[in-house]
């Protein structure tokens, strides 16, 4: 056995599980390494597949549907043919008035709609408007006057509420139509239809969840969903100041913005370095902001955990109480406590480790010390709520485990590595990325500690007067509210940041090793 | 034998007290800031940044002047105003929506779910580009932000159900079970057995709920856009100290203001704190 | 009056697993039916589509006559208790068992009076008003059972309700249950994985395996005459003997041969045999390690003894056969002396016999029981 030295150690096979046993830590690593590379184009290609297995199904469901349709169309009676045009009839002429009317005013209310403004709108959405606005001089008045022409914005907004409103009156046409369908087969086995007042009682029972979502889920589309498809939309226009759509038009560029992000050009406004740079900086920022987080608290979490040390929960309330204090309050003021008339300057100055002005140490004014700065103070912001977390895990490691190992003779830093620190990060992988997420958007340490600066002269034109401290997210605050506004970019970057934030979690979720399953806790 | 266990309690005492140093340091480090905070705002000897902790003059100047040159009293009733509305509405909203995901199966949940989870991966941040046009078109912006921001705040709010759903989700469904087959509705499942266990996460969410406007700078400020009447006490009080001019005339203003926020915030806080710890240690890491 | 009806009921789940096939149970007035079988046979699935807490994918499912398929389960007049008990945590025991009650709007006054009934058949009067937490296992289960029978519904459903309770508890329950069943008198279905259970409960057992019914019959039924091998195996502890054997026919009689030895089937099983007119063929042969009995010297069968159980009243030993087939075998201790019990032990070889008439002959093929 002492002779296997991994000498037949095959990187491009499998190993069978005892052969695997038998690999030192190093040809262990290098064999998961490698069979980690082997996975890739089976992974790729599993992706590759589901993607073609979701399309097809996409496909046989609106076969299914338009077959359902036709089939609904052809064996129904007259009174379900009529509701193919006349939304409700088959509901009303079996009964059920409230809910037939209902198909019958949506239908209407769409109808009118269409014909009133619908179509004007969706005419001009090609082009986002045609008609600039102009002056022209009004004799009554004795002064030019404005006469509006189109509004760039006003005919995106309104025509993508149109095209969700088709979009929901074809939804809603085939639910009337599967109602038919439905109601026919109900009468034909014998069974009654439900009753207007049984149909209301469903929803407090069977049908719950969609009273219950109702609200909730309007309220997304509305402020959430429709939104984004908006700026989705934005990134492929020009729309910032100059061309903010009501004074002057803006209208569709295609792929200019992502190319000018992407572009390997070097010149003065080159965007993509600009991109890049800040990029790289979030995705740092993001990695030592969390785990300097995660472990520090960890281990004050450890030390108040003690067995013996007494006053726990002064200590824990001692932490915690900067999680009370609201962000903006603690942070503005670290922020003015370490400019450069601040007072920790002046306290140095006041103890006689600075001799005069000369020597004030600039912590935001150094890109590397700014930088360092603001990851130790996000640490002191962010320490308790990570104490907390992982006070409730520890708490949760069976006792058992510890005793076990101690008989086993592991020494206490033992026991950390093996026991507690596996645990903890099998338990709190999802907490960990979620956190690192969050702190790539985390937009009220930056903005409110450096507001991005100190600034850099290599962004000033391209990055739009972005700091070294920026984050995407300032970034983009700063692009939407500075005085260019540049909306189109703003929505480019917004889509970036979605990029890089689903990309990381698509890989930590397929390397976390907790595949939780929510079930589990029921 | 004795000896060696003289050697360990020596040993463990020796820890301890290395603990406690550290910890003494750690709450030291801690509560420093806010030490400063409250001593400089009673300040009465100069406004801008000065090299020293305790003031040389105490007096409440800064609280006086907080309230008569600013519009500080308007910026506190609007936080408070939003932060009650908001506590409500999106406490509601995000119950709901995790006990609907908790507890019915029903066809489109797990799809629910997964695109709220992409929608969660955009920054919050781009939808309000255009909430603000569609905002201001409404008249619900600058002056008027109030309402505005209530809307903004609680309309997609139950997005954040991840928490209370990870909570609901520890509650035997078997108790679902019972209730209906003792003749409970859905709806009396609900108000009558999951309502009353779940005290904790429920104060859990009214209290996160309320604090989120207090600490909410980049709505807030976006929709407020510059107007002293509609803002929140965070941009009202960043607007004071923003210019290198401004934090001169007005810093011990600022620490005064930051002083009245925090401290009732603080109280609360600290006197929920057992819901709080509750939430985050139990549902965070399930959600 | 609740005879229960399951026509051809099937349970499909949305990945396509079937978890109940084909069930077909007529369930009489105030019956006392016991669903068993091993975890995931579908026994736990069939109960809770009575509950109403499945849906039911195929198949109807009636109460007294009425097809409740599509009925909540509020509506359909039947109660339940679980296994984890399932007691809401912030409600007294008085207010867990007035909950049904409550929500069907019964007047105060009404609601009193069965609860205390309820508590005092039950034994719980004095734990009325506090919190389930503060019980035993024991007690929880009582609570659990006083909610279920409050509103005297017309069927009673248990799912496993002593599964979580320790081995003395349990047969303290066990026999609870028999007495409560006297005085509620109403149908009850039962779902277990303990045969001891099923066997002591049920009027009738529902032995299932894979989501189909292996057997139904009453306790004496399934344990005397088993239709298969898996209900032989399941029913009764020890576990059958089962190993292969050959059956022969010679002049006019069934014979089984099995380790060079070869017993006459006689009596009843003999004259099935013949009027069925099996062929003679390889079987599987089941034999209850009570019916095996010593045989003398040089006769029967040659076992070595490996290991030894002492219970008490019995000795249950596990032998090995010449060619390595176990066997269990049970020995009562009344009828030993203090050295043949020492003779027992590991190692010791001694023959055994059995009888023809509690073989239990099997098909190699389909492990269906040859008699009919």
């Amino acid at each position: 056995m002492t002779e296997y030295k991994g000498k037949h150690m095959n990187l491009f096979k499998d190993l069978s599980d005892l052969d695997y046993l038998r690999l030192n830590k190093l040809q262990a690593l290098i064999y998961d390494l490698f069979k980690a590379i082997r996975a890739i184009p089976k992974w790729f290609l599993n992706i590759f597949v589901s993607v073609v297995k979701y399309i097809r199904k996409f496909f046989t469901y609106i076969k299914e549907e338009f077959v359902d349709i036709y089939t609904t169309f052809i064996y129904g009676d007259w009174k379900t043919r009529i509701s193919f045009f006349v939304m409700g009839f088959g509901s009303i002429a079996r009964g059920q008035v409230l809910r037939g009317l209902l198909f019958l005013i949506f239908e209407v209310v769409f109808i009118v709609y269409m014909c009133f403004g619908g179509l004007h709108w969706l005419s001009k959405f090609r082009t986002l408007g045609d008609t600039y606005a102009t002056t022209v001089y009004d004799p009554d008045l004795d002064t030019y006057v404005r006469v509006d022409g189109d509004d760039s914005f006003k005919i995106m907004l309104y025509s993508l509420l149109t095209i969700i409103f088709i979009i929901s009156f074809i939804w809603t046409w085939r639910i009337n139509v599967r109602q038919n369908r439905i109601m026919e087969d109900i009468l034909k086995s014998g069974k009654k239809i439900r009753t207007p007042k049984e149909d209301m009682q469903s929803l407090l029972d069977d049908q719950f969840h969609k009273t219950l979502l109702a609200v909730p889920l309007t309220g997304i589309m509305a402020f959430t969903v429709f939104p984004i498809i908006f700026m989705i939309l934005v990134a492929f226009t020009n729309y910032d100041a100059a061309h903010d759509g009501y004074s002057n038009l803006f209208t569709w560029v295609g792929m200019t913005n992502f190319n000018a992000l992407f572009s390997m050009n070097v010149g003065s406004d080159n965007l993509s370095f600009a991109f890049g740079e800040i990029l790289s900086w979030t995705l740092i920022w993001a990695f030592f902001a969390t785990f300097t987080n995660y472990f520090l608290g960890m281990f004050v979490a450890i030390m108040i955990n003690k067995k013996g040390i007494k006053l726990k929960k002064l200590w824990r309330g001692i932490l915690v109480l900067t999680s009370a204090v609201p962000q903006f309050v603690s942070l503005l003021y670290i922020s003015k406590m370490f400019a450069n008339n601040g007072l920790a300057n002046g306290l140095l100055m006041e103890l006689g480790f600075i001799k005069d002005i000369s020597q004030l140490i600039r912590f935001w004014g150094v890109t590397d010390i700014a930088r360092a700065m603001v990851i130790i103070v996000n640490v002191w912001i962010g320490i308790p709520y990570a104490m907390l977390i992982c006070t409730g895990i520890l708490m949760n490691i069976p006792k058992d485990l510890y005793e076990s190992s101690q008989i086993d003779g592991a020494s206490v830093f033992q026991q950390y590595t093996r026991i507690t620190l596996p645990y903890m990060l099998f338990v709190t992988g999802p907490y960990l990325l979620t956190s690192f997420i969050g702190n790539i958007n985390n937009f009220n340490v930056i903005y409110l500690l450096t507001g991005g600066g100190p600034g850099n002269p290599a962004l000033l034109t391209s990055g739009g007067g972005a700091g070294d401290t920026d984050l995407l997210i300032t970034w983009l605050f700063n692009l939407t509210t500075g005085a260019e506004s540049k909306y189109y970019l703003a929505a480019v970057i917004g889509i970036m940041i979605f990029v890089v934030v689903s990309s990381i979690s698509v890989v930590v979720y397929n390397i976390m090793p907790s595949t939780r399953n929510e079930e589990d806790y029921s | 034998m004795t000896k060696k266990h003289m050697g360990q309690k020596l040993k463990n005492r020796l820890s301890n007290g290395f603990i406690y140093a550290i910890l003494i340091v750690v709450s030291v480090i801690w509560l420093f800031p806010f030490f400063c905070l409250v001593c400089e705002s009673f300040r009465c000897e100069s406004s801008h940044q000065v090299g020293y902790i305790l003031p040389r003059q105490w007096g409440f100047d800064n609280y006086i002047n907080l309230f008569t040159k600013t519009a500080f009293l308007t910026w506190y009733k609007n936080t408070f105003i939003i932060a009650v509305f908001v506590s409500v509405i999106q406490t509601l909203m995000v119950l709901t929506m995790s006990y609907t995901l908790s507890r019915l199966r029903f066809k489109g949940r797990k799809g629910l779910m997964n695109i709220m989870l992409v929608l969660g991966m955009f920054p919050g941040f781009i939808t309000m580009i255009v909430l603000y046009k569609i905002l201001s078109g409404m008249g619900l912006t600058g002056a008027n932000s109030v309402p505005g921001l209530i809307l903004v705040y609680t309309a997609s709010s139950a997005m954040g159900y991840y928490v209370s759903k990870g909570f609901f989700d520890t509650v035997s469904r078997s108790l679902d079970e019972a209730a209906r087959i003792d003749g409970a509705t859905r709806f009396q499942v609900l108000t009558k057995i999951i309502m009353p266990l779940s005290k904790p996460i429920i104060i859990y969410t009214i209290l996160t709920a309320f604090m989120g406007p207090w600490g909410d700078f980049m709505f807030a400020k976006y929709i407020a856009h510059n107007t002293t009447s509609g803002m929140n006490v965070a941009v009202g009080l960043q607007n004071l100290i923003s210019t290198p001019s401004s934090l001169t005339a007005n810093y011990t203003m600022f620490c005064a203001g930051g002083v009245l926020v925090a401290v009732p915030i603080t109280i609360l806080f600290m006197s929920l704190q057992r819901y709080y710890v509750e939430g985050v240690t139990g549902g965070a890491v399930k959600g | 009056m609740a005879r229960v009806k399951l026509t051809n009921v099937k349970k499909i789940y949305d990945n396509k697993v079937v978890a109940v096939q084909d069930f077909n149970l007529d369930i009489a007035d105030k019956e006392f039916v016991v669903f068993v079988g091993p975890s995931g046979c579908g026994k736990s699935t069939t109960l809770r589509m009575v509950a109403g807490l499945e849906e039911i994918s195929e198949g109807t499912i009636e109460i007294d006559d009425v097809v409740v398929n599509d009925l909540q389960p509020k509506d359909r007049d039947i109660s339940m208790v679980f296994q984890n008990y399932a007691l809401y945590p912030h409600l007294t025991v008085f207010e867990n068992i007035a909950f049904p009650l409550r929500l069907r709007k019964v007047p105060q006054e009404e609601v009193f009076e069965k609860v205390a009934e309820a508590a005092e058949i039950l034994g719980i009067t004095e734990y009325l008003n506090r919190k389930p937490r503060a019980l035993s296992g024991g007690q929880r289960q009582r609570v659990a059972i006083g909610r279920a029978m409050v509103r005297h519904p017309k069927v009673f459903l248990m799912d496993e309700p002593l599964s979580n309770l320790d081995a003395k508890l349990r047969n303290q329950m066990r026999a609870e249950i028999i007495l409560l069943r006297k005085r509620i008198d109403t149908t009850f279905i039962y779902v277990t994985h303990d045969q001891t259970e099923a066997m002591t409960l049920g009027d009738r057992i529902v032995i299932m395996k894979d989501g189909y019914i292996m057997q139904v019959g009453t306790p004496d039924e399934v344990f005397d005459h088993p239709d298969n091998l898996f209900v032989a195996e399941f029913i009764g502890a020890p576990k059958m003997n089962t190993f292969k054997a050959d059956l022969v026919f010679e002049d006019g009689e069934y014979y089984v041969k099995a380790f060079g030895a070869k017993i006459l089937v006689d009596g009843e099983k003999g004259e099935q045999l013949k009027k069925q007119q099996t062929k003679p063929q390889e079987i599987i042969l089941g034999v209850r390690p009570e019916h095996i009995v010593l045989a003398k010297e040089n006769e029967g069968i040659k076992c070595t003894v490996r290991v030894n159980e002492m219970m008490g009243s019995e000795i249950h030993l596990h032998t090995v056969t010449d060619d390595e087939t176990n066997l269990i075998v049970r020995v009562p201790t009344i009828g030993l002396t203090q050295k043949q019990r020492n003779d027992l032990q590991a190692g010791h070889v001694f023959n055994i016999t059995f009888q023809g008439k509690v073989m239990h002959l099997f098909d190699v093929e389909t492990e269906n029981n040859l008699l009919k």
